[in-house]
């Protein structure tokens, strides 16, 4: 990128101010004013490394996806673990049918679906003639009707962070009958969408999209061939699942936090690209589920110890925020894991009776968060 | 060939135009050359257009008739500085005009009186402006309006009535005609004059307590009465020699012209106005220079004498000097604004730097530089009651120094070093330490230079500057970041300057900028002289005499490598690199017990970081557009301390790999069978015991007793 590229983008910037409305990372204020709540949950028993989806079944017990297992957590605090499944793949986002099957995203493989009745799954493994290389999320609708996200076409999940600094927006929004006998692409070209949800009057569909920084919402007409609408728009954060809290709200979960130095990376095409020819994904600057473990991680000046702390304010490596939105999507309450914190990297959180239960895929650990977000 | 080929290339890299000019930019003298500029090419164009403009007659003609004008811009830049403004000046001009040929041709007094008495009634006529503007606090602006046309409406009255006499009269003087068309060494004789007052004034104003003065009522009228400056008194004399510069300027049109007319001097304020701010003299007060307004007069002149050479009419003439000045006046308030801004934008110029490749640190990898967790577990001495020992440094007597953000020495005693006690205050922020031969302390300190603690705590300076580098914009006398020392056998006190670009609190943009900035200094006890021994040295950090005293070992922060300079033997006053590849950025460098070296890596170089420093572009752009607590750093979240030899091999590493307990890890020191670590940033001064090592060695016998090693 010349000098002359840079000198037309900044002229580029003032002139057109709406186009770049992307660019500016909104403060955390208002409902998403940090806190150390989500510090404070309590964790459920034993680490579950790699732990990703979280959703309640309607006993009140919960199903956690983490590395290639499905489990299923009962009991008071979820003490009770038992192992429901093991793919080939990683195991990601989870939805439970009306029917009474659980609906399972495995890395490289498709969407499973597990009959309690029935130990062998059923497999829908493509759309529109492309593999499900990397299904993010699912969701069955009230009508039977399941649908899925796929981050990236052709790509597995543990990717992300390519898509991301390549910028990519390759990602499709697929429709499932039932019985899994025909799959159709509804929306492509999506820039990465990660989690997705029905609204609580089963008229709309919800999915966001983590590198557009949005939640948007589909009607479920009948007629298809509907245009989403923008419900959230230039997040603080990269969102990933979204859960119906039960009451006609979500509960959205960020995995990382946007930062002006990887604002700025994404910007500079001539770094990047070297950056990611050359370097192991977990040295970029990009976000991360988990960071401050390795010393050969980028750094930021203002995440300096001083006098043997980390500031929270600190610009995050990684992060961990769970927000609750209301059934416009607006946030109504938020928890949060700054920098120095123990929770971060939150792919997933569900509402069950007792309390909110949060999957801090960073940490590798479920959380339950007492307190009642709202 | 290749050298040659990588030294150029180094130097284009290094080379920025943008460094010139933002340097450039800082200098006062810097800022009168577009007016100078415009000058220039306004005479050439004349010479260029006008036949026989170029030629020495007519410029002494030209010399004859600007030097009036210049003796009334003089005044006005006067009142300017002053923050005020004499818009009566061309009156005064015409009325000393007039009153210099009625002494002369009515009263018939001689040239001597006349001149004297000439001057006399411009001072008068000045007074009265001064007793209004000083005295009477009436705006300046509104007051020499109102005397102008006054004075106006009396030169015209006198002119009326004397015109006949004036017209008829004349006086046979040789003196008087001398005024008018002398010359002295070929000069016209009036523009000697000005040039003599013009030296005088430059002098007064610049280089005397009460030039000073007049700048500071320009600057802040109010400041300046608060600092005890008379600032009545002030202004009066200001208008008085304002008015006894048009005095002057009128005897010279007297004896040049001998008549009066309703014309002279009319615009002349005017003109004077336009010619000052042109020059560069601010309209706000408080800046300007007499050479700055002549600049600017003579680009009036020549403007004006020029455009009616070439026919063009008066009017067009004032049109273009009026649209001059709204431009010259827009333009100042805008520069004296935004300058600093500007200088600001264009300041940091990160330069290019190719690393040598950072060394694994992978934990497990065998490499001298793996990772371990040896300073986890370090015994915390001092745990939140040091604000960032930047440097620890034991005594004979095992008290514990350690140096503090706050300015302070702060020092532990007794069993585990639970005494605190603040040793000494020096202020700045305390950075390297070592102990002289007399059990001084000698620290370096950022921002002040380096400093001396006598044992009984008395504080002294040793040193705050060193010579300057002549062909430096930069003024680099100064010590700007004195960072660590140490003192070679002679006594002589070496210390690292890091930045002479930056300061304490911004020095992470001279990181950023990656460029030879720094340099080592050398303080000579026995002569009281300072002299910078390396100049350019890419950020340098830690600095320790060899063991046998014949080198010094400097580390350099930026470009992560370790330097040897040879201060005696075959290689002396030469520098060489000693460790090339360093998975860190080196910080203080100690010695040890067994002969070799203890090293401190404040930061962890990560790929990312490295990447950033082969892009100058990025970091440039990133220093303008993120905000600085989101600036790209090396990892400094993670304590590293290395021992090498005098090889220049690392041997052996000691790691807080997380920083939990030694973050920003800058110093260490080996006493007694332990090592004492100091970070920038922490909270606590650690230690751990080592291991096969000799019990007994202390720093200070290591340098000055039993245990040296030098060799004689």
């Amino acid at each position: 990128m010349g000098f002359f590229d840079h000198l037309m983008r900044d002229v580029r910037s003032v002139i057109d101010r709406d186009g770049g409305g992307q660019n500016e990372i909104p403060p955390l204020d208002g409902a998403l004013s940090p806190n150390d709540r989500l510090d404070a949950c309590l964790p459920i028993g034993e680490p579950l490394p790699g732990v990703d989806d979280v959703v309640a079944d309607r006993d009140g017990a919960v199903y956690a996806s983490a590395g290639r297992r499905v489990f299923k957590l009962s009991g008071q605090g979820f003490a009770t673990r038992a192992l429901v499944a093991e793919f080939g793949g990683d195991a990601g986002g989870l939805a439970l049918h009306p029917d009474g099957r659980l609906l399972v995203c495995v890395a490289g493989r498709g969407l499973a679906a597990l009959d309690p009745a029935n130990p062998a799954p059923r497999w829908c493994e493509a759309a529109g003639g492309r593999a499900f290389a990397g299904l993010t999320s699912v969701v069955a609708a009230p009508d039977g009707r399941i649908f899925a996200v796929e981050g990236s076409v052709g790509r597995s999940p543990d990717q992300w962070r390519s898509d991301l600094m390549e910028k990519r927006r390759n990602g499709r929004l697929v429709g499932i009958s039932p019985s899994f006998d025909a799959a159709e692409v509804l929306l492509d070209g999506l820039a990465y969408p990660y989690g997705v949800a029905i609204a609580a009057d089963g008229n709309s569909l919800w999915f966001t999209e983590s590198w557009a920084h949005r939640v948007s919402a589909l009607p479920l007409d009948r007629n298809g061939a509907a245009v989403p609408e923008v419900k959230v728009g230039n997040m603080a954060g990269y969102p990933a699942r979204l859960h119906g809290d039960g009451h006609g709200g979500f509960l959205l979960a960020m995995f990382a936090r946007r930062t002006h130095l990887i604002e700025f990376v994404l910007k500079e095409d001539d770094f990047r690209e070297e950056m990611i020819a050359t370097m192991n994904p977990d040295y970029w600057i990009a976000p991360a589920l988990a960071g401050g473990a390795d010393c050969l991680e980028p750094m930021q000046i203002g995440s300096v110890k001083a006098l043997g702390i980390q500031k929270p304010w600190a610009p995050p490596r990684s992060y961990g925020l769970v927000v609750h939105l209301d059934g416009e999507g607006e946030a109504t309450d938020s928890l949060h894991s700054r920098a120095g914190g123990r929770f971060h990297g939150v792919t997933a959180a569900c509402a069950t009776p007792q309390g909110v239960v949060i999957a801090a895929k960073g940490t590798g650990r479920l959380l339950l968060d007492p307190g009642g977000l709202r | 060939m290749s050298m040659t080929m990588d030294s150029f290339t180094a130097s284009v890299r290094r080379f920025s135009p943008r460094l010139l000019l933002s340097e450039l930019l800082l200098k006062q003298w810097f800022e009168p050359v577009i007016p100078f500029t415009v000058m220039i090419g306004l005479w050439l164009y004349f010479a260029l257009t006008i036949p026989d403009y170029a030629s020495t007659q007519n410029m002494l003609s030209l010399l004859r008739l600007f030097a009036e004008f210049g003796f009334v811009a003089l005044a006005m830049s006067f009142c300017l500085i002053t923050g005020g403004i004499d818009l009566s000046v061309g009156a005064i001009f015409a009325l000393c005009n007039f009153a210099a040929l009625f002494f002369l041709l009515v009263l018939e007094w001689p040239v001597g009186v006349v001149i004297v008495a000439t001057l006399a009634v411009g001072a008068a006529l000045g007074s009265i402006n001064g007793f209004l503007v000083g005295h009477l606090k009436t705006r300046p602006f509104l007051t020499t309006l109102v005397t102008l046309i006054i004075l106006r409406a009396s030169v015209n009255l006198l002119n009326t009535s004397y015109a006949q006499v004036f017209a008829t009269n004349s006086v046979d003087s040789d003196a008087w005609d001398f005024l008018g068309v002398g010359s002295v060494l070929g000069i016209p004789i009036n523009a000697a004059t000005l040039f003599v007052v013009l030296l005088v004034c430059h002098i007064f104003l610049s280089r005397s307590r009460y030039g000073w003065h007049l700048t500071a009522i320009g600057a802040s009228r109010k400041a300046a009465r608060h600092a005890g400056i008379r600032v009545r008194l002030m202004l009066f004399f200001t208008y008085v020699l304002s008015g006894t510069l048009c005095a002057a300027s009128g005897i010279f049109y007297a004896a040049r012209q001998s008549s009066t007319d309703s014309t002279t001097g009319v615009g002349w304020e005017f003109q004077a106005l336009t010619a000052v701010v042109l020059g560069g003299v601010s309209l706000a007060g408080g800046k300007g220079t007499v050479w700055r307004a002549m600049i600017g007069a003579i680009i009036i002149f020549l403007l004006i004498n020029g455009l009616v050479r070439m026919g063009i009419p008066g009017y067009v003439t004032s049109a273009v000097t009026g649209m001059i000045l709204l431009a010259a006046v827009g333009i100042d308030v805008k520069w004296a604004k935004n300058r600093g801004k500007a200088i600001q934008k264009i300041y940091v110029n990160p330069a290019f730097v190719a690393l040598a490749p950072a060394p694994s640190v992978q934990r497990g990898s065998g490499s001298p530089f793996a990772q371990n967790d040896r300073l986890i577990h370090a015994q915390a001495i001092g745990v939140d009651q040091v604000e960032g020992p930047e440097d620890v440094i034991l005594d004979r007597h095992d008290r514990l120094y350690g140096s503090t953000r706050d300015g302070n020495i702060i020092r532990f005693s007794g069993e585990n070093f639970t005494t605190r006690e603040i040793f000494a205050h020096i202020g700045g922020r305390p950075l390297g330490m070592q102990f002289d031969r007399d059990e001084n302390l000698i620290v370096a300190v950022a921002g002040m230079g380096v400093y001396g603690v006598a044992p009984d705590g008395r504080v002294f300076k040793v040193t705050d500057e060193t010579n300057r580098t002549w062909y430096k914009l930069n003024d680099d006398s100064r010590l700007r970041m004195a960072d660590d020392l140490d003192i070679a056998p002679d006594g002589k006190i070496y210390f690292s300057d890091c930045t002479t670009r930056y300061e304490m609190t911004t020095n992470t943009l001279d990181i950023l900028e990656a460029r030879p900035n720094g340099r080592l200094v050398c303080y000579d006890p026995a002569t009281k002289t300072t002299r910078t021994v390396i100049n350019h040295f890419y950020f340098p950090n830690g600095v320790c005499a060899s063991h046998d005293g014949r080198s010094l070992l400097i580390a350099s922060t930026s470009l992560c490598k370790v330097f040897r300079y040879w201060l005696e033997g075959p290689k002396k006053g030469r520098t060489e690199v000693l460790i090339d590849e360093l998975p860190g950025n080196p910080d203080n460098i100690n010695r040890a017990s067994d002969g070799t070296y203890w090293l401190a890596l404040v930061g962890i170089r990560t790929p990312t970081f490295d990447l950033a420093s082969r892009k100058p572009g990025f970091r440039l752009r990133m220093v303008k557009q993120v905000p600085a607590d989101e600036w790209l750093a090396p990892a400094l979240n993670h304590g590293c301390v290395l021992k090498f030899n005098e090889a220049g091999e690392a041997l052996e590493s000691w790691w807080d790999p997380t920083g939990i307990s030694h973050s920003t890890l800058t110093s260490m020191r080996e006493h007694k069978g332990y090592l004492y670590l100091g970070g920038l940033e922490n909270n606590r001064i650690g230690r751990i015991k080592l291991d096969g090592v000799d019990d007994t060695w202390t720093g200070y016998d290591a340098y000055w007793g039993a245990k040296s090693r030098v060799t004689r």
